[in-house]
């Protein structure tokens, strides 16, 4: 009888840049288990109302539980409130939810990206328990040690650590920020083999959504 | 000292007046073995050799004397096949372990050092005889021609022009007198097979003589039959 | 304690045009105490040869001067330079004469070619397996970053000058995520007949 064992990691890297009127979510689409390509076209994006997505790396079982359980949370307050959670409410409630799991917990990297009341951008990334960490630009996943320092090199090396800004300043247009992104994601499938075949890039501001896509490295 | 061990002593020992007989008479052996010649021309080396055979029974296209050791290098030798293909042997080994070490083919004068370290190992073992070789080593390397002889002692010498063996004295003579800087390749396996011819007994066939160059082209290589056809044609 | 990070530092190499640099932090710890701030881990081997060697200090001191006594032996025999070519072929055999337990550390190797002045970089394992065909090599504790790093920012044909800035930059950012390395760094650009070394500041956290 081989024992227990309810974990897979599938890989995979989601990264998100809060600017001062966009917030931008990205993530490959690729699916693995071990050195098996599982999926090429998977992307780990899920929005969950016009302004506020969740991306998520990890164990993908975990991963579509926690974003069913997510928008079972989002319709409820719909119906509760008459209008969406907002994007700090979210993120607010995926605390307790990955928290309440301390013992046996989701197997996740996720991000939290989106819009606040005002229409500045917003993100936040979390450990597998639930330690929410908000900055301007976040990255999880598998070619996260990879990519994280070449962002905090293009968007500004921090000072300090109690002078963290939580949106990228004004120079980081949306444009700027989509390349940037998708240069990480190109630098990423180079070397990590857990990231590739395409990245997804959302853009969401006051006007809406707009998602592109780009081809990466298939092998 | 282990059981059945004994104390060994080399065999060449100096007599009282400063000379190692056994090196005198290995290089005897040399000046009795067949001629062989080498030329330095602006564009490469040639080494040519006498290859004639003891019985007309013999099958002569199974001997060989000139061989290669590197894609660059080869050797050629006046004195006992035997001994020869021994540092043949050592030679190619040398090379493919230079080789292995570095990524990088060896060097003609790291050959040519080692083979003679080699061969002067042996004027100072115990148990062993000198080698009763002189050789002759051919090289393109360093985008440049190299010619070299290395004696029994161990002692070694680069050539524009030389040659071993029987009559060799007059053979470097004759090189002497046809020898300039600014030859060519096939000006140098011309003088080559000429200077053999000074000495050969009998009419020189593309079976009795080898010859080898070694060029920027081809590296080292033995000139085929038809080859030598044509360059002995041009002296008869 | 795994031996490759108990020291800590990292080193990093990449080629420009008709130049290569290679940089090192100047970290050295012992666990997770800092014991040293001036100690770059880069050493000369030639006029245009360089070897980064992060990873065991005991070790990498101990490869220095069994290096640099094969180089010498060779060069006197041989007359000539060492080219970093053959260079790498002689650190690769004196690795794997101690296949088993071998020394920990993580060479980088960075060199101009003698006669042709071709950039040259390499990395390679413990043992000597390398890969040479890359525009870039990286070792130590924060190989990741610099991976990360050097895949985004390098691009073909840096001038001397460029090449100093765009390893600087992955030098930097890359030890500021790791806190077994930094505390400065020291940069070599290597051109022909020219070396400029320079030696830039990082976080000291």
């Amino acid at each position: 009888m081989g024992h227990f064992d309810p974990y897979d990691d599938n890989g995979g890297t989601v990264a998100a840049i809060a600017g001062q009127d966009y917030v931008l979510i990205a993530s490959d689409s690729r699916l693995s288990t071990g050195s098996t390509i599982l999926s090429r076209f998977t992307p780990k994006i899920y929005p969950l109302s016009k302004v506020t997505v969740f991306a998520c790396a990890g164990f993908h079982g975990d991963v579509l539980t926690l974003v069913k359980q997510l928008e079972i949370r989002m319709k409820l307050y719909v119906h509760e409130h008459g209008e969406e959670m907002s994007t700090k409410a979210m993120m607010a409630l995926l605390l307790p939810t990955l928290y309440g799991r301390r013992f046996f917990p989701y197997y996740v990297r996720p991000i939290v990206a989106g819009l606040d009341r005002e229409g500045r951008g917003l993100v936040a990334s979390y450990d597998p328990i639930g330690t929410p960490e908000f900055f301007d630009y976040v990255i999880q996943g598998s070619a996260e040690n990879l990519v994280h320092p070449f962002l905090n090199n293009q968007i500004g090396a921090k000072k300090t650590l109690s002078d963290v800004p939580i949106q990228a300043p004004p120079e980081l247009t949306l444009e700027k920020a989509v390349k940037l992104l998708k240069d990480s994601f190109l630098a990423a499938a180079e070397r990590d083999v857990y990231t590739g075949d395409t990245v997804t890039l959302m853009a969401i501001t006051a006007k809406g959504t707009e998602t592109t896509e780009y081809q990466l490295r298939r092998d | 000292m282990g059981d059945g061990e004994r104390y060994s002593f080399s065999l060449t020992t100096f007599s009282p007046s400063g000379k190692l007989a056994q090196i005198e008479y290995a290089l005897a052996a040399v000046a009795a073995g067949a001629p062989t010649v080498g030329i330095r021309a602006a564009d490469g080396v040639v080494v040519a050799t006498e290859k004639k055979q003891k019985n007309q029974l013999f099958e002569e296209d199974t001997v060989v004397k000139v061989e290669s050791v590197s894609k660059n290098i080869g050797i050629v030798y006046s004195g006992m096949g035997p001994d020869f293909r021994l540092l043949v042997k050592r030679a190619r080994k040398i090379s493919q372990e230079y080789k292995l070490r570095f990524q990088e083919d060896i060097p003609c004068v790291q050959l040519v050092q080692r083979v003679a370290a080699v061969m002067q190992e042996f004027t100072q073992s115990g148990g062993v005889r000198p080698f009763g070789v002189s050789l002759l080593i051919a090289a393109w390397d360093n985008n440049r021609p190299y010619l070299f002889q290395v004696d029994p002692s161990g002692s070694y010498f680069a050539w524009k022009a030389t040659a071993m063996g029987k009559n060799y004295v007059n053979a470097k003579t004759f090189l002497e007198k046809r020898f300039s800087d600014d030859m060519v390749i096939e000006d140098a396996v011309h003088t080559a097979l000429l200077t053999l011819k000074e000495s050969f007994d009998g009419q020189m066939t593309d079976n009795n003589i080898e010859v080898g160059i070694a060029t920027a082209k081809d590296g080292f290589r033995l000139l085929t039959g038809p080859e030598i056809k044509d360059y002995l044609k041009s002296i008869q | 304690m795994n031996p490759f990070s108990y020291n800590g530092g990292v080193c990093v190499a990449m080629k420009g045009d008709k130049c290569v640099a290679i940089a090192s932090d100047h970290r050295l710890g012992a666990g997770r105490l800092t014991v040293g701030t001036d100690f770059p881990k880069v050493f000369e081997m030639g006029p245009a040869l360089y070897l980064g060697l992060p990873g065991l200090t005991s070790d990498s001191l101990t490869v220095v001067n069994k290096l640099k006594f094969r180089v010498n032996l060779y060069e006197l025999s041989e007359n000539r330079k060492i080219k970093p070519h053959s260079f790498k072929a002689m650190l690769e055999h004196f690795l794997y004469e101690k296949r088993f337990g071998g020394y920990f550390i993580a060479p980088v190797i960075a060199g101009l070619d003698p006669d042709t002045d071709e950039p040259f970089v390499t990395a390679m394992d413990m043992l000597g397996a390398g890969e040479t065909n890359e525009p870039f090599a990286v070792a130590g504790t924060a190989e990741e970053s610099l991976l990360g790093l050097c895949e985004a920012l390098w691009e073909p044909n840096l001038k001397p000058d460029d090449l100093f800035e765009t390893i600087s930059q992955v030098i930097l950012n890359a030890v500021d995520f790791d806190c077994l390395a930094g505390a400065g760094a020291t940069v070599h650009v290597i051109e022909k007949d020219k070396v400029t070394t320079r030696t830039i500041k990082t976080r000291m956290d």
